[in-house]
């Protein structure tokens, strides 16, 4: 398993070496870098034209140039990377601090969201195949493929952000606003659960009359410029989760389930009030994933050693109610936190910039500034890879289903759930891993787009600057950084592939 | 076993060999039986997303090269876009699709169709031009990366070997170098090359065969092992006959499938190129440097930016459905469907 | 959980006029028509048919695993519970604990990525029979009762990690996990050696006897009824044209059908029919005319840098109008043989000579003009047509690759080899995809005969066919070297096939030759070990026969100091 890691570790190297000098020899070639200076009538035209060639080592051939880059570079193993100099002579390691932890947030979190619900909807309509939901999926994933990225964005900024941000000033709905929402509402969420027709109604029904009563009181309370949850709120909920987290799995019946899952959803409840002052005041990253890693720990604790023969399902529920009730305490903070967010930035959504200048907020008001700068820039690279990941998972479960061994699953009396994703998911993601790793080097050129439209100073644009002036450094860099992460994002695809693959392992 | 065909004419109705019943029922169905071909256009034919698809790429591009004219030919539309001119009603689009009796202004085609740009220009001529090139751009695409694709993919797979190993190293190199980056680079080199479309279209094709190729590389890897080409090769066949002959014919699903996403692919990096700068440039037009041009004026003119954006999606919408369509047509294994008649009939 | 049954001959599993219909793209499909038929606790029935014949679908409707495209009436109980029209969630309940089922292909029937223990205590667990570590005990239990040696160890490992034979014994584990009343086996020796399906037979019954299930045996091999079955079902074209006891239907048939069948079946000569017989391994020795000869010869594969040896040390000859038959079951390098003979792999070492020109030196031009006078037969008609390729063309591309005749001679000729091959001269703009598979592989035959060849090369060329259509084509494979005289190596892992043509044999394991000689001495009178019990492990479609074979097999292996099941 090792050796198999690293050899494809050394094969990665060797094609990013060789990528790097296609790419130097193609950009030194793709114009004149003296072609602005050759046109201008400045006095001082010879001298600033033999200060570029000096910046630039023009006056070397090629494959010098080439090698002081390199050199450079190689310095990176004594962690003393020197990416070089740009024409002017600023140095490129300066402007890429900057750049790549934006565009690697951007890119990593949109990945990461794209596989989540690719997939997830790529299995809902392959198990729903020729349903209406499927045809709807279908169209909408061969639209979001056909969408230009930036004619996208325009449209995101102006009416989700702008129309957004237009609202929450005041928010308010008219009564046709509220039955449209009810009824759209009311029909995704049966064409969703499906089932027979008289199923279908009632599921429209119940969803379609909550809304049409929750939106006007939820409008009268100001709940949309002052939500919140409350001690009382995380601790029903999360309650709520661990009674149908355990119906789901055994029945409410199974007290080995039961009573971790309960221990647990109590424990959440407890130190959600205990600790109010430490997440109110003294928060940080490390608390926040510390005690994701506890929520999930002490209850697989709990679940291991209280199920009995059910230890495995008892761990798994309690799991998912220690991560559920933690990820709903973190829900109320923000809440909390929103209506002084507001007053800060009374229009959330940015359309412009990674960050907001100068913001000086506590802990969950960054976050907030950070999360909303970032979200229309994720939705929609979010969006457009989404497509083909959930096309690729569909086609994928298909072509597993019908193989002989979700025969014999099924001759074994398993539910359809277990036929599902015991059998038939994790045969059908070893494709999928490989896939994943193409689409996240097009996904890079996708934020280089995105990056344009909504004016972040990225990697994108250390790109575009340094091809439009022929200068190979900036590109050097921006292929170094996105090459590397690819590269590194391919051997976790491999990685995980030899985990559920194991044919590869063993 | 001598019995077997001691029966040479077996009475109708009354056979009890297999071998018999077959052949009795060969000799009986005539020319009826279809092609492989005929059974490909049916399913294809019946595909109601792809056909609604077909009628809009056609009308589309029917629109576009004949009204305006193209090389030298001229069209049915008046006006040029080369023609600034007076600007009428703020340059607002006089084409309206919502009749009156809904409130609308009636169907009408009107002066300036799709409205004008801020010097007078006729927009509708402006787009027109564009979906041309973009079309013209697309189809060059497709038809160099499929060449490309299609011989390096099925000579990889079928010789094996270095070639293969070459290609899958190239192949590799699109992990870490994004497609859009290459494509820019390259894209900046045709700029200089001149502003002829058609080196930025032979350039893309250059950069985008080898999806197909690992496809292609991969169907010929299974099929070669198939014993009609273990055939071919004991009767002593060249290997270009067995590629040419045998292999690439039976690849020729994937390949079309390939060869109309590769088209949807190509529309949609060359807007993005022509965003960026790095594409199409003037005096050559294109969509996604109309929409590059106008993007700021979406609050005051609007409709700059909604034409040729819609025109792009219609177009990739469309080839993404006919492709998705030849794809169920030549591979109807994941169509299993139950006919909405049989239903009723098992319900009632 | 079980149906404790006070009358003892209530069926376990009964199919009452049930009828299947598939709806396909090309209209409606009668698969079963009106089929009834009962299975009692403890009885072994089998469901004999060739393909088409509805008894894959019958099995399967029992499961109620059957497409959503499938029209379903009539009834298929298990137990008390018809099956048809019951709601998805209460067949579940009925699957594993009252019905099981065998597959076909062990190679694909267990899932590639979940260890054999996740695979095997997943139904004791549904079914609530045995939790945690009682279930892995339970199935370490299981695996020990289906022979798998070490199964404290080989529980944790995954099915790529065990053989074929092995693979087949744990899908039979999972189907005994649940205590089921009746098992569905669907053709569970098909994709087996015949040794390995001698054992997994000899398993069966076992279970069989141990256990008291019934077994609903879906199968077309006749070999196998014979071996197994207590009744008898015959299925032709989705009609059950005769029931009744293993006795009566195999040796005194009533239908039309079933005697066709039963008459198809090739089987081994008995000695002093072969010996009588002995007289017709081809010309004397003086006359032979050497068309093929391979001496020491050494084939390797080169499996990504490193060599497998395939085939080692292996010598025979083959005269024209002579069939040379190899034998060996899968991995023995039979294949590998014809394969290098064809040109497809290098010869590592040894002569392999056609007419006394050794193909190992020969310059490539030379090596094709010898290749004309060779003819291959594949064994899958599947594929061994071009797909896009007219008849005409695929019997005619021969001509075509050696420059041979005018477009008119050669669809002459294409039409002459029609006639020889009893097939319409009107298949000729015909695509293979709309003939059977016997059809097509009768337009193999003639596509090898196109340019009249010295030698044919047969690569198992009916083990992909029903019996009765096996038995026309190894007819026709007989008259036309008759008519062509040409030398022929049939490759084949059948040795009723073999003694039916062969004049010598070759008898091959793990790349090595075992035993050679004349068809009368080797498959008659064999020598050596591995012949003998690859003889005696072939079933015969005969009870009484087969009773007394199997008794003698199970002598033999313990003479020979084997583990028998």
């Amino acid at each position: 398993m090792l050796k198999f890691i690293l050899r494809r570790l050394g094969a990665a190297l060797v094609i990013l070496f060789g990528a790097s000098v296609l790419l130097y020899v193609l950009v030194i070639n793709s114009g004149d870098p003296l072609s602005d200076l050759r046109e201008s009538n400045a006095d001082n035209r010879e001298y600033l034209m033999q200060q570029r060639i000096d910046n630039m080592n023009l006056d070397l051939p090629w494959y010098q140039r080439y090698w002081s880059w390199l050199t450079g570079v190689g310095k990176c193993f004594a962690l003393q990377c020197d990416l070089g100099t740009n024409r002017s002579g600023v140095s490129i390691n300066s402007l890429l601090e900057l750049a790549a932890s934006s565009t690697l947030r951007l890119v990593l979190l949109a990945t990461l969201l794209a596989l989540v619900f690719g997939i997830s909807i790529g299995i809902l309509t392959a198990v729903r195949q020729y349903s209406g939901l499927d045809y709807g999926v279908t169209f909408a994933t061969f639209l979001f493929f056909s969408l230009p990225v930036f004619w996208a964005a325009v449209l995101l900024k102006e009416y989700m952000a702008i129309g957004y941000n237009d609202w929450v000033r005041e928010p308010d709905f008219g009564p046709v606003q509220i039955i449209v929402i009810a009824v759209i509402a009311g029909f995704l969420m049966q064409v969703f659960l499906a089932g027979s027709m008289r199923r279908r109604i009632i599921t429209f029904a119940v969803t379609a009359g909550f809304f049409a009563a929750a939106l006007p009181s939820l409008t009268a309370l100001e709940y949309f410029r002052n939500p919140q949850l409350g001690y009382i709120g995380v601790a029903v909920l999360t309650f709520a989760v661990a009674l149908s987290a355990t119906a789901m799995a055994v029945g409410v019946k199974n007290r080995k389930v039961l009573y971790p899952a309960l221990i647990t959803a109590a424990l959440v409840s407890v130190v959600q009030v205990a600790l109010y002052n430490v997440f109110v005041y003294y928060m940080n990253w490390f608390i926040m994933i510390g005690g994701l890693a506890l929520a999930a720990a002490i209850p697989w604790f709990i679940g291991r050693s209280m199920g009995g023969r059910y230890k495995g399902i008892a761990a798994g529920v309690s799991v998912a109610t220690g991560v559920i009730g933690a990820g709903l305490t973190v829900v109320d903070h923000v809440f909390r936190a929103w209506p002084g967010f507001l007053g800060m930035k009374p229009r959330p959504i940015a359309t412009i910039g990674s960050q907001t200048p100068n913001f000086g907020g506590d802990f969950w008001q960054t976050m907030l500034d950070q999360g909303t700068q970032l979200l229309l820039p994720t939705i929609l690279l979010t969006i457009i890879s989404l497509a083909s990941y959930s096309r690729y998972t569909r086609a994928s479960m298909l072509e597993v289903s019908s193989q002989d061994y979700i025969r014999t699953a099924r001759s074994k009396g398993l539910p359809e759930r277990t036929v599902i994703f015991r059998h038939a998911f994790r045969n059908a993601l070893i494709p999928i891993a490989t896939i994943a790793a193409f689409d996240f080097a097009a996904l890079i050129g996708g934020a280089v787009i995105t990056e344009q439209v909504f004016g972040w100073k990225g990697m994108g644009e250390l790109f575009q600057t340094g091809l439009r002036e022929v200068d190979p450094n900036p590109v050097m860099a921006f292929f170094l950084i996105t090459g590397t992460a690819a590269i590194l994002f391919n051997l976790l695809a491999d990685i995980f592939y030899a985990i559920i693959d194991p044919r590869i392992r063993v | 076993m001598s019995t077997m065909n001691d029966q040479k004419t077996p009475s109708s109705g009354d056979v009890y060999s297999l071998a018999e019943a077959e052949d009795a029922r060969l000799i009986k169905e005539d020319a009826e039986s279809l092609s492989q071909g005929q059974l490909i256009r049916r399913r294809f034919l019946h595909h109601k997303a792809a056909m609604v698809s077909v009628g809009v790429l056609v009308f589309i591009t029917v629109m576009a090269f004949s009204s305006i004219g193209f090389a030298g030919l001229p069209g049915w539309w008046g006006k040029t876009y080369l023609d600034a001119g007076t600007v009428i009603d703020g340059g607002r689009p006089t084409l309206s699709l919502i009749p009156t009796w809904l409130g609308g202004d009636g169907i009408r085609w009107g002066e300036y169709p799709f409205g004008q740009e801020n010097t007078g220009k006729d927009y509708f001529a402006l787009v027109m031009r564009g979906t041309q090139k973009s079309i013209l751009i697309a189809v060059i695409v497709g038809a160099v990366a499929t060449c490309i694709g299609a011989i390096i993919g099925a000579v990889a797979g079928y010789f094996r070997g270095w070639v293969d190993s070459i290609l899958m190293r190239v192949t590799d190199l699109f992990i870490v170098i994004p497609l859009l980056v290459l494509a820019a680079v390259l894209g900046q080199i045709a700029g200089n090359l001149g502003s002829s479309i058609v080196y930025l279209a032979l350039v893309l094709g250059l950069v985008t065969w080898t999806g197909l190729a690992r496809l292609v590389r991969g169907e010929i890897l299974s099929l070669r092992e198939r014993e009609f080409v273990s055939a071919a090769q004991s009767m002593g066949s060249s290997s270009g006959r067995i590629i040419f002959k045998h292999l690439l014919p039976n690849t020729i699903g994937v390949i079309v499938v390939n060869a109309t996403f590769a088209i949807a692919g190509a529309i949609l990096l060359e807007t993005s190129l022509s965003y960026l700068g790095f594409g199409v440039v003037a005096p050559e037009s294109s969509l996604g440097l109309l929409i590059s041009e106008y993007q700021n004026s979406f609050t005051n003119r609007p409709w700059l930016f909604w034409w040729p954006g819609v025109i792009i999606v219609a177009i990739a919408l469309s080839v993404n459905f006919i492709g998705d369509g030849l794809r169920d047509a030549f591979d109807p294994r994941q169509t299993q469907k139950r006919s909405k008649k049989r239903k009723a009939k098992a319900n009632a | 959980m079980k149906t404790p049954s006070e009358n003892p001959a209530a069926p376990v599993l009964s199919f009452a006029d049930l009828s299947v219909t598939f709806d396909t793209e090309f209209g409606d499909v009668d698969a079963v028509k009106k089929l009834s038929l009962d299975v009692k606790p403890g009885e072994v029935v089998a469901l004999v048919g060739e393909s088409g014949s509805g008894k894959s679908v019958t099995s399967t409707a029992a499961m109620g695993l059957l497409p959503h495209n499938a029209h379903i009436t009539g009834a298929a109980s298990v137990g008390e519970s018809n099956v048809v029209g019951l709601p998805e969630e209460q067949v579940r309940r009925l699957r594993a604990t009252n019905v099981a089922m065998v597959f076909q292909e062990p190679m694909t029937a267990l899932n590639p990525v979940l260890s054999v223990e996740r695979q095997m205590t997943e139904a004791l667990e549904l079914h609530d029979l045995a939790y945690g570590q009682d279930a892995v005990d339970r199935a370490v239990e299981l695996l020990e009762q289906v022979g798998i040696p070490d199964p404290k160890r080989r529980i944790k490992q995954y099915p790529h990690q065990f053989s074929g034979g092995q693979r087949q014994r744990i899908v039979i584990a999972m189907a005994i996990s649940c205590n089921p009343d009746i098992i569905i086996a669907d053709e569970p020796t098909t994709a087996l050696d015949v040794t390995v399906q001698a054992e997994i037979l000899d398993l069966l019954r076992r279970l069989k006897d141990d256990l008291g299930t019934g077994i609903l045996l879906i199968t077309h091999n006749m070999g196998v009824v014979a071996d197994m079955a207590d009744r008898v079902a015959v299925m032709f074209r989705g009609d059950l044209v005769e029931t009744g006891t293993v006795e009566d239907v195999l040796t005194k048939p009533q239908h039309p059908y079933t005697q066709k069948l039963l008459e198809a079946v090739p089987r081994l000569r008995h000695a002093d029919e072969a010996l009588a017989s002995a007289g017709r391994s081809g010309a004397a020795e003086a006359d032979r005319r050497l068309v093929l000869e391979a001496k020491n010869l050494v084939l390797e594969y080169d499996m990504r840098g490193h060599k497998f040896r395939a085939v080692e040390d292996v010598s025979f000859d083959v005269a024209s109008n002579e069939i040379l038959g190899i034998v060996g079951e899968s991995g023995s390098g039979k294949s590998t043989i014809a394969k290098a003979v064809l040109g497809l792999l290098p010869v590592a070492s040894g002569t392999l000579s056609v007419q006394g020109e050794d193909l190992v030196t020969l310059p490539p031009k030379k090596a094709k003009a010898v290749r004309r006078r060779i003819g291959v037969v594949f064994q899958d008609p599947a594929a061994s047509l071009n797909p896009r390729f007219p008849i005409g063309d695929c019997i005619t591309e021969p001509m075509v690759i050696h420059r041979v005749g005018t477009r008119k001679e050669r669809l002459d000729r294409a039409a002459e080899l029609l006639d020889a091959v009893r097939l319409p001269r009107t298949v000729l703009n015909r695509y293979p995809h709309e003939l059977s598979g016997g059809q097509r592989q009768r337009i193999s035959i003639a596509r090898a005969l196109t340019l009249k060849p010295e030698l044919l090369i047969a690569d198992e060329p009916t083990s992909a066919l029903d019996v009765s259509v096996q038995a026309s084509v190894l007819e026709m494979i007989a008259e036309l070297q008759a008519e062509y005289e040409f030398a022929c190596l049939f490759v084949s892992h059948d040795l009723a096939v073999v003694d039916l043509l062969a004049h010598h044999v070759v008898v091959m394991k793990d790349g090595r030759t075992v035993e050679q000689g004349p068809t009368s001495t080797v498959l008659h009178a064999p020598q050596e070990d591995y012949t003998k019990r690859l003889l005696a492990a072939a079933p015969v479609p005969h009870p009484g026969e087969q009773r007394d074979r199997r008794e003698a097999r199970r002598k033999l292996l313990r003479e020979q100091g084997l583990r028998i099941d």
